[in-house]
């Protein structure tokens, strides 16, 4: 039964995204990365996130898959999820600074919001010791491309900032072509260990598979921030722009909407 | 400058534990103190300034109160999109201290120069830029911007202790009283326009001489008044003409009081006419900011 209602949730905000996109009638939603980055914002904000945690979405051009879920969970209503991609709205393609306290960055540019998160954590550690608040940052592994990425990674291990959690939607592509093809995998699992933290894998879809290895973090706590590698497809969920450099080039009318498969 | 800065910081750090002091791997034989001082909020972030900034703006979002420091440079232009996106957008409370205000860092070449960081600066929104002319100021800028709630760029010279007794810190001071031309420079390289104006002996009251420390700046009816008397006005600024001092009191002029001015020159850098490498007083000469450079153009002007 759980993992129906799971499973419709997905597929209700997959719609969702994909609705909001066909109203805008742009192809500058993003598309493909919303739909790769979907599940792991649904596990991660509605299940994962404590009181006073952060959550910083540092690929902001995935803001449409945010905002259906902040309004899945009430914090941005209906009436100002409708003025998405209209004049004079709040909700920009990229994530703005002035949603909730939780998500406390706009982002757009890619490479910010680890070294962000980096301050929040540190900032997390100095003010509670004890018991300090996580921090949870979704990045890309095309935006592992960024040399600031690199900066944040050596201080998050070099000031132990345990309380970090970053996300990476690894979906192999990047703006135009294959992360493989451009500079290599910046998201590989060896890279990660290699600067001192503790890697995790999963299907970046799967819900429980994502469940399972936050609660691995919950109790490997240690003096090593952490890092979940999510292998994802871009434009999961729509046969036609899965796995394509396109789906973040397409706007999306009837016909696309109409054949989720999820 | 430097030493007093970790004297000030010091401090304010004694009675502000929110004070976060982060340096971009730079203080050696100054900051040694101050570490102890501030022990664990005492950061060096390496030679990492995109993170640096970034970081700093985290910290300040928890309630800590940042100043990040480095060479000038690498910490305006190296990192202007930080700046813009995460601290001035953002209106953080972060202070941003870059040593090496225009040619300080002489022979260490154009990497290390300062002479586009405060056009940069300032054309980001909520950004103020502090530019001291003296030793003496720093203790009280440095309050001065603690007490401020907002985004800061401090403009440090290496400057030596001046031979003079330097006038109470103001965003905008007289340093000396004349009748023919008024001058106004931004900054350290005050002490340029004041070793300048001792070469012009007799007619040392010929000229009226103003240091600004802060941009944006609403200008005194003081200074409007001078212009308005002598008609003169030469502005002297170690950066280039686009986004200082400069461009920024044309402006106010020209909409403000138009026909004011008949005769005006802006000595500002120009850039490096010969390619090659020098102290910081190469290559003021190069750029006719120095001393004897400003000394003709005072005659010129007083003639």
């Amino acid at each position: 039964m759980r993992q129906f209602s799971l499973f419709m949730l997905q597929r209700q905000l997959r719609l969702k995204i994909l609705k909001i996109a066909n109203l805008s009638k742009s192809s500058h939603c993003h598309i493909g990365s919303c739909l790769s980055c979907i599940d792991i914002l649904i596990q991660t904000l509605i299940y994962e996130m404590g009181e006073r945690d952060k959550f910083v979405l540092s690929k902001g051009h995935a803001s449409l898959a945010l905002y259906v879920v902040l309004n899945y969970l009430g914090k941005i209503s209906d009436k100002t999820l409708s003025t998405y991609f209209q004049n004079n709205t709040k909700l920009g393609i990229h994530t703005p600074s002035t949603l909730q306290r939780d998500i406390p960055l706009g982002t757009g540019s890619l490479g910010h919001g680890l070294s962000f998160s980096c301050g929040l954590a540190l900032g997390n550690l100095m003010a509670n010791k004890q018991n300090p608040r996580n921090v949870y940052c979704l990045i890309s592994d095309g935006e592992c491309n960024e040399g600031a990425i690199w900066e944040a990674a050596l201080f998050a291990t070099a000031h132990k900032l345990y309380n970090l959690i970053i996300i990476v939607d690894k979906n192999g592509l990047q703006a135009f072509g294959k992360t493989k093809d451009i500079l290599g995998d910046g998201a590989a699992i060896e890279k990660w260990k290699s600067f001192g933290f503790n890697t995790y894998e999963c299907d970046g879809h799967n819900l429980n598979e994502l469940k399972r290895v936050f609660n691995e973090i919950k109790i490997n706590v240690g003096s090593r921030p952490n890092i979940v590698i999510c292998k994802t497809v871009r434009g999961k969920g729509l046969k036609v722009i899965e796995n394509k450099v396109v789906s973040n080039y397409v706007s999306v009318d009837e016909k696309l909407l109409n054949s989720i498969y999820l | 400058m430097k030493q007093q800065l970790a004297r000030s910081l010091k401090r304010l750090a004694m009675k502000d534990r929110k004070i976060i002091f982060i340096t971009g791997d730079l203080g050696f034989n100054a900051f040694e103190e101050l570490q102890k001082t501030m022990q664990d909020r005492f950061i060096n972030a390496g030679v990492a300034e995109h993170n640096m900034i970034t970081l700093a703006a985290g910290l300040a979002y928890m309630g800590f109160k940042p100043w990040i420091y480095s060479i000038a440079p690498f910490i305006t232009i190296k990192v202007l999109e930080e700046i813009r996106n995460d601290v001035s957008l953002t209106k953080s409370d972060i202070k941003i201290i870059g040593l090496g205000a225009g040619f300080d860092y002489g022979i260490a070449g154009p990497t290390h120069h300062a002479i586009q960081d405060v056009g940069a600066v300032l054309s980001l929104p909520n950004m103020k830029v502090y530019a001291p002319g003296f030793i003496e100021d720093v203790d009280t800028v440095i309050d001065k911007i603690y007490r401020y709630k907002g985004p800061v760029y401090l403009r440090l010279s290496k400057e030596e202790k001046a031979k003079l007794k330097v006038p109470q810190y103001a965003p905008l001071r007289r340093i000396n009283r004349g009748a023919k031309v008024t001058v106004v420079a931004l900054g350290n390289i005050i002490q340029e326009v004041i070793k300048a104006s001792f070469l012009l002996k007799d007619n040392l009251r010929s000229i009226d001489i103003w240091i600004v420390s802060e941009l944006p700046l609403k200008f005194e009816q003081k200074l409007i008044d001078s212009i308005k008397r002598t008609r003169k006005l030469i502005v002297v600024e170690e950066h280039v003409s686009t986004g200082g001092l400069g461009a920024y009191l044309s402006s106010y002029l020209m909409k403000n009081y138009p026909m004011v001015v008949k005769q005006f020159t802006h000595k500002c850098v120009q850039g490096y006419k010969s390619r090659n490498y020098g102290d910081r007083q190469f290559h003021l000469r190069e750029n006719d900011l120095d001393a004897e450079s400003i000394f003709s153009t005072l005659k010129t002007f007083t003639s």
